[in-house]
């Protein structure tokens, strides 16, 4: 046969419509992807969800595996440790109905809190020798654990639903969210480590700049898991408040402000904290601005609102920019290094904004694990 | 993935100390708190102190 005069022209020749070769080539893909598009996008969709979950599949296993050995190496816990760990991992909270928003900020408080005091009390029951300290670390790996199984759960059902149905349009917001999800269930994974062996996270910068300035100071537990310095600078009276460390935990600024409040004029709030950064911002900046900065589920900073309003305090913040993977894994060296202009700038943001005799509440907010004051 | 390194996270510990401000960084030990006293220094009679601990990642 001779392919050099091969009629290419002839074989895929548009303008000819009486091929019915041709015609099958053109119009059967058509018609597949008419009828079955969606099948053959859910199925390539399918596969790469299938490989997120799990991975957060073994996320799950692997935090659950780590609380486990924790507890075993370090504690000596009692036998039945096993099915309690397994209890608390599946425990849920039901937020409370927003139909009437009046008052809600108290009842997800008292929700909230309530969970943490039952898990506090029973993790404490599991072992003799807990000490606090060791008693936020365990919370905290808990907390970890928890959530990815949460995660887990939520991402596989949606995906099971997807799949059962046959259903491509159910599996779209799945698809989107789950790269936001992965970046959060990696960042919690790697967590574990640092709050294993006692180090500073990067959420911890607010406290280690505060903390600092408490060394060598009488310190007062003003409020559950939060302790309070009175120093004097230029002047002026500083009251330094953060969580109490070297626990891993955020302590209660709300109430703490409260009690500082109803006995002393406060005539200026600071609050360093570690902010989210946006993609594209370098991590470990810092900025100034207003308002209060703090995270969480929002109860914390109603409060502080609240009482700062009442009383007509100005609250100025400084936030230290971070990843999500940065704020709950081990301290970069970057955000290490900002600490100590930060602490200049709080110095010079008391200059600027309060005149001698005056009274001013600093507040290291973030997670004090491995940072004491 | 063909292009994702593996990264490596390593913890050091800078100690400062409180005499004369000589910097020295280590690696972390298990124990090692942030802010505590702990060695002597090299240079002069004075006491260390935890300055900070962090974490130095390389990709390999
Ligand atoms: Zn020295």
């Amino acid at each position: 046969m001779n392919f050099t005069n091969f009629d290419f022209d002839q074989l895929f020749s548009m303008s000819d419509d009486t091929n019915p070769l041709m015609m099958l080539v053109w119009i059967l893909p058509i018609i597949l992807f008419v009828f079955y598009g969606q099948q053959i996008q859910l199925f390539v969709t399918s596969r790469e969800i299938k490989k997120g979950i799990a991975k957060l599949d073994s996320f799950r296993e692997e935090s659950r595996t780590e609380l486990i050995n924790y507890l075993k190496n370090n504690l000596k816990v009692k036998d039945d440790h096993l099915k309690k760990i397994d209890k608390f991992l599946d425990y849920f909270t039901i937020m409370p109905v927003d139909m009437d928003p009046n008052g809600i900020v108290d009842k997800v408080q008292h929700t909230v809190r309530s969970r943490e005091d039952y898990t506090r009390t029973h993790v404490k029951s599991m072992s003799l020798e807990m000490s606090d300290i060791e008693l936020t670390k365990v919370q905290t790996l808990l907390e970890i654990a928890s959530s990815l199984q949460m995660i887990y759960k939520i991402i596989n059902h949606m995906f099971l639903t997807a799949k059962k149905q046959n259903n491509y349009p159910l599996i779209l917001p799945l698809q989107m969210i789950l790269p936001f999800i992965m970046e959060q269930a990696e960042a919690m994974k790697d967590a574990i480590p640092a709050f294993k062996s006692g180090q500073p996270v990067g959420d911890g910068i607010g406290p280690m700049v505060v903390g600092k300035m408490m060394l060598e100071h009488q310190k007062e537990n003003i409020a559950f898991q939060t302790s309070l310095s009175q120093i004097d600078f230029e002047g002026r009276k500083l009251f330094l408040l953060k969580a109490e460390g070297p626990g891993s935990t955020v302590g209660r600024p709300a109430d703490a402000l409260e009690t500082i409040t109803m006995k002393n004029k406060i005539d200026a709030i600071i609050m360093v904290d570690a902010a989210l950064k946006m993609e594209g911002e370098d991590s470990a900046t810092t900025a100034q601005g207003f308002g209060a900065a703090i995270g969480g589920i929002g109860t914390e900073r109603f409060q502080i609102e609240a009482i700062a309003t009442s009383k007509k305090i100005p609250i100025f913040s400084i936030v230290i920019k971070q990843s999500v993977k940065e704020a709950i894994t081990l301290m970069t060296k970057e955000i290490a290094d900002t600490a100590e202009d930060v602490r200049a700038q709080v110095f010079e943001m008391i200059h600027e904004n309060t005149s001698q005799g005056q009274s001013v509440l600093i507040i290291g907010v973030g997670n004090t694990a491995g940072v004491p004051q | 993935m063909i292009f994702s390194k593996k990264k490596i996270t390593t913890a050091y510990t800078v100690e400062k100390c409180t005499k004369c401000g000589t910097l020295t960084k280590r690696k972390f030990h298990d124990g090692d708190v942030l802010f505590t006293k702990s060695t002597k220094c090299n240079s002069c009679d004075g006491l260390t102190r935890i300055e900070k601990i962090f974490g130095e990642t390389i990709e390999q």
